[in-house]
């Protein structure tokens, strides 16, 4: 091929329309799109290779029991069988899962929390496997799974977070008491505090077990190679190229031979996929003993009881200290978090709250304790949110009760301690750092469109008098709230150090992952582009290709993004804890640029000349004060002349560090046990609630938002993950809830009792942006992806508290779901009260 | 499969269906306790029908049959037999043209970003057929009254709105 040849670039007078376009920024429609709505995505329920064979799980029906036998004969002799694992196999061959608590101080040394991927000796939860049976289809895997005759030895259980902690039963025998972790931590002169302040008001809030449910259950695929001795392991699990050591650990295999892939489409996770491995581990052991592929699809029944995928399950106990002026001097937090069964991966749901420690107000003095208890439920995972939206939903709930008590307006009463713009950045107690945004300005807008409501709208006092008369109380609650975005992975390691470890561990010590990307420009010119990590329906893809195209100056395609899987990506975190736009996006740019040098340096090898003579625009590299110029199509084509491993244009690589190991501010949280997420989004949401006195029932009449989380990459996902995130609020504020009898039997197995929100359920969103760019981020977005499920049930209760504040209702909104039986309860217990007053 | 007395294993027993799927007769060999939405992924390799709960609550399996939507995981295969059943994949056959265009509802889900983890999307798109096929301009109302029985875990369904009152104009054009 000749260098002469003219290329379309060379024509210089034409300016090619989109030069002056950016798609950053714009609602570009996705990538993801046409073959999710054509039918032809392939999700891991579609992966079914040839000779494939199909398992399904014994479950304990017993929330604690001991096994006294498991007879597997009738089992093995149905036809259709090929295979029954009991806790004996595994642990002959292989070893436990990972948990995230490993050692529990005890009274009398340190005692071991072992889970493994079957049951043993006893069970602790209703659905804990306790048998893998192998048959041609699931049909008959669930006929053999039958057949298995387990023998139980019912014991008393524990379904309570604050009655586990009376150690009365035991979860786990060897380790002497429930209660398998809590720290209490203190910020500022938090005595003086309480002891100076005018008045303290304490309440007591219960945020009920939720989780994501996403409507793709688990599912995996697993194929051993006995040549190789190594695993090929299709499935959904979340973050694979983190959580990858919670299969090969158990599976006793190096990381390199058991490669994880997910595929490019996932139904869904919110978090909760991180907790899959159970299911991986279980069809690799069969695969590898009946050397055939062995697929798993979780079903729902499973999913809801067993599944490992609950997540926070709180009751609070929070004090305010507040003077007459409205000022809120200290803050003391104290709760405990219903684990479940196991402890696993997700313990620092109990620490991220500290993120956003007094959400955006200036509280000085802060106590924050928690306690980690263990019950006969099933475990739990990560959630949107990560444990900080409890905290959020307890920390407003405390605000409104103090409001009421001191008699300020709750909305005067928030706007005065308010963190101001000229406070930002922010450093809280706890080390985090908010940073940019105006809050009051914020409440401003969200106030003035009240207003409007209040004005001949839903909230205009003669409306809600009418509607008072049928028993129909309407009103709205905003406040201002924080979405700690970009989570770094180092403190999740510094978790679990001894304080006094930690004091010695210098900035140095302190190892963040960074985001990884790579690309490859193909002989066509197009440039195939590689995510290190897995999406469910973020859009990454669409992301990726429209900020690459504007850095190349190409369109987006041109480009195509794929996803590499555990094995060829390098360990890094992924999608969760709203990481994504900031951390996808500063690895684009960052990759664009190693692109365009690459280019350069081909092109400047080819003419033989210096990289100085030459310049990387537009998708081709020009040489500069020439006319000659090659196109990426023709830079490909040169590269591939190359010796394979002197190739410049395959696999450049680059590798974006988290934004805060940049700026020495953070030194101080990244060198304690301090959760960092440099970026808050933040927003207020105004949810027009109407409350029917007579039924308890709660409708939200119309959901106002205002919201920022710094630059907007693509407005179009922006407002979806806000919907979306919001639409899960609204389930957790009215609706979702996994409860569960005394003995620990599960209410909620069914999708008729676990109530997702439907179209009904969700009100009419409507959202209104600003954009203050995170000025430590590459290209000034912000975390995005948990805000709604962060703010959303918060201002749902607060909202409900306004609006049966006539009734004189003391904070009705105490418990979350508040589902119509606790409003019901509420108002009767008001009352009776005004009756007796009278 | 049961057992008889003597402990020996029947025969799985099968039944030969016919069911035009998309347009094309398919025959087959299935048990009767075969769902319907099970018959449509492994048997006619249609894997747009969705599974999401297999109890008819959450709609990612609907499907019409004989011009009605019903949910594939709530009937047997056999109760389908001689009937006329559409999935999604059968709608990008009607509209994929040679420029390959998409159904309008499938385009207008597209254009406003009505799908997320696109999970639940196939019953939607189908749900959403019927409805425009009943009423041609619904109401917010009316839209919330037709696709009440299908779950969205990702997108707050308010995207979802806007696509159906999109796909509801251009069809209606």
């Amino acid at each position: 091929m000749s260098s002469s040849q003219p290329s379309e670039t060379d024509d210089v007078d034409v300016e090619p329309e989109t030069e002056t376009e950016s798609f950053t920024g714009t609602g570009l429609p996705r990538v993801e799109d046409r073959r999710i709505l054509t039918g032809k995505a392939e999700y891991i329920h579609d992966v079914t290779p040839e000779n494939c064979l199909h398992m399904a799980l014994v479950r304990s029906m017993h929330a604690h029991a001991d096994v006294v036998s498991i007879d597997t004969s009738a089992a093995e002799d149905h036809p259709d069988c090929e295979l029954v694992l009991t806790a004996a196999d595994v642990k002959a061959e292989y070893g436990p899962m990972p948990v995230g608590i490993p050692e529990v101080e005890t009274d009398d040394g340190v005692a071991t929390l072992e889970e493994w991927s079957l049951a043993d000796e006893k069970v602790r939860f209703v659905g804990e496997p306790v048998a893998v049976v192998v048959a041609s289809d699931r049909y008959a895997a669930e006929d053999v799974a039958d057949l298995v005759d387990v023998e139980y030895d019912p014991r008393d259980a524990v379904a309570d977070g604050m009655e586990a902690r009376e150690d009365e039963v035991l979860v786990h025998d060897d380790v002497g008491t429930n209660v398998v972790d809590g720290e209490r931590l203190e910020f500022g002169d938090l005595d003086d505090a309480f002891e100076e302040a005018d008045h303290v008001v304490s309440g007591e809030y219960s945020w009920g077990r939720i989780s994501g449910v996403p409507l793709e259950t688990a599912g995996v695929v697993a194929q051993y190679d006995d040549e190789t001795d190594s695993f090929d392991i299709d499935c959904n699990i979340q973050l694979h190229t983190l959580v990858d050591e919670m299969i090969h650990e158990p599976l006793g295999y190096d990381a390199d031979d058991v490669r994880v892939n997910v595929p490019a489409d996932v139904g869904g996770s919110y978090g909760t996929k991180i907790g899959i491995h159970r299911y991986c581990c279980l069809a690799a052991m069969a695969s590898k003993e009946l050397e055939r592929p062995v697929k798993f699809n979780e079903d729902r029944l499973e999913n809801l009881q067993g599944g490992d995928m609950h997540s926070s399950d709180r009751e609070y106990e929070m004090r305010l200290a507040v003077d007459d002026d409205g000022t809120m001097r200290g803050l003391d937090v104290w709760f405990v978090d219903d684990f479940g069964a196991f402890p696993r991966y997700p313990v620092n749901q109990v620490l991220k709250p500290l993120s956003v420690l007094t959400n955006s107000y200036e509280i000085d003095h802060v106590g924050y304790e928690y306690e980690l208890v263990l019950t006969n439920k099933t475990s739990q995972t990560a959630y949107r949110g990560f444990g900080v939206d409890p905290h959020i939903y307890a920390l407003e709930m405390i605000v409104d009760e103090a409001a009421r008590e001191i008699g300020i307006d709750p909305t005067e009463f928030r706007r005065r301690n308010l963190i101001t713009p000229d406070q930002l950045p922010y450093t809280l107690p706890s080390k985090n750092i908010y940073d940019s945004g105006d809050y009051p300005a914020t409440l401003d807008r969200i106030e003035e469109i009240i207003a409007d409501e209040r004005d001949g709208g839903l909230l205009d006092p003669e409306v809600v008098a009418e509607r008072r008369e049928e028993g129909k109380y309407r009103g709205v609650q905003p406040s201002v709230i924080i979405e700690p975005g970009v989570s770094g992975s180092d403190w999740t390691d510094r978790q679990r150090t001894e304080n006094d470890e930690l004091e010695e561990r210098s900035r140095d010590e302190v190892d963040e992952l960074p985001e990884h990307l790579r690309a490859t420009v193909r002989e066509d010119g197009t440039v195939q582009a590689y995510l290190a990590t897995d999406s469910s329906g973020q859009g990454h893809q669409t992301l990726v290709s429209q900020l690459l195209a504007d850095e190349l100056g190409v369109l987006p395609s041109d480009i195509e993004v794929d996803y590499l899987d555990s094995v060829d990506a390098p360990t890094e975190y992924g999608s969760a804890a709203s990481r994504m736009a900031v951390m996808l996006s500063g690895a684009t740019v960052g990759l664009a640029e190693r692109v365009g040098e690459a280019a350069e340096r081909v092109a400047a090898d080819h003419w033989d000349v210096s990289t100085d003579d030459v310049a990387y625009q537009d998708g081709a590299v020009d040489r500069i004060g020439g006319d000659e110029s090659l196109s990426l199509a023709e830079l490909a084509a040169v590269d591939a002349e190359r010796d394979v491993e002197d190739r410049e244009l395959t696999g450049v690589s680059y590798n974006y560090d988290h934004p805060a190991t940049e700026h020495e501010e953070f030194d101080e949280a990244f060198t304690r046990k301090f959760p960092v997420y440099p970026t808050a989004a933040f927003g207020a949401n105004a949810p027009i609630v109407e409350v029917d006195s007579r039924t308890g029932e709660v409708d939200i009449l119309k959901f106002y938002t205002v919201r920022d989380c710094g630059t907007m990459l693509n407005p179009m996902i922006v407002e979806g993950q806000a919907h979306g995130g919001i639409a899960q609020g609204v389930g957790a504020a009215l609706l979702e809830e996994f409860g569960y009898e005394d003995d620990g039997q599960p209410q909620a197995i069914t999708l008729f009792d676990y109530l997702l929100p439907s179209i009904e359920n969700v009100p009419e969103i409507e959202m209104e942006h600003t954009e203050t760019p995170s000025p430590y981020t590459e290209t000034g977005a912000k975390g995005v992806g948990e805000g709604g499920m962060i703010d959303a049930p918060a201002s749902i209760a607060t909202s409900i508290n306004a609006a049966l504040e006539p009734i004189g209702a003391d904070e009705p909104a105490d418990r979350i779901p508040v589902a119509p039986d606790h409003l019901l309860e509420k108002v009767r217990e008001a009352e009776d009260e005004s009756e007796d007053d009278a | 499969m049961s057992t008889d007395a003597t402990g020996d294993y029947d025969e799985r027993v099968t039944e030969e269906i016919t069911v035009t799927v998309n347009g094309e007769e398919v025959t087959a060999e299935v048990e009767p306790r075969l769902k319907l939405s099970d018959f449509l992924r492994n048997e006619c390799g249609l894997n747009g029908v969705r599974v999401g709960c297999e109890h008819g609550v959450c709609g990612a399996c609907t499907v019409e049959q004989d011009g009605r939507t019903v949910k594939s995981c709530l009937s047997y295969a056999v109760q389908a037999d001689g009937a006329e059943i559409e999935t999604v994949e059968g709608l990008t056959d009607e509209a994929e043209s040679e420029d390959g265009s998409l159904h309008p509802i499938q385009e207008a889900f597209h254009e406003t970003h009505a799908l997320q983890c696109g999970f639940c999307t196939s019953g939607f798109v189908m749900a959403t057929k019927e409805l425009l096929e009943e009423n041609p301009d619904p109401t917010r109302e009316e839209i919330e009254e037709g696709l009440a029985d299908n779950i969205c875990r990702c997108t707050g369904y308010q995207n979802i709105y806007e696509a159906v009152e999109r796909a509801a104009e251009e069809m209606r054009e």
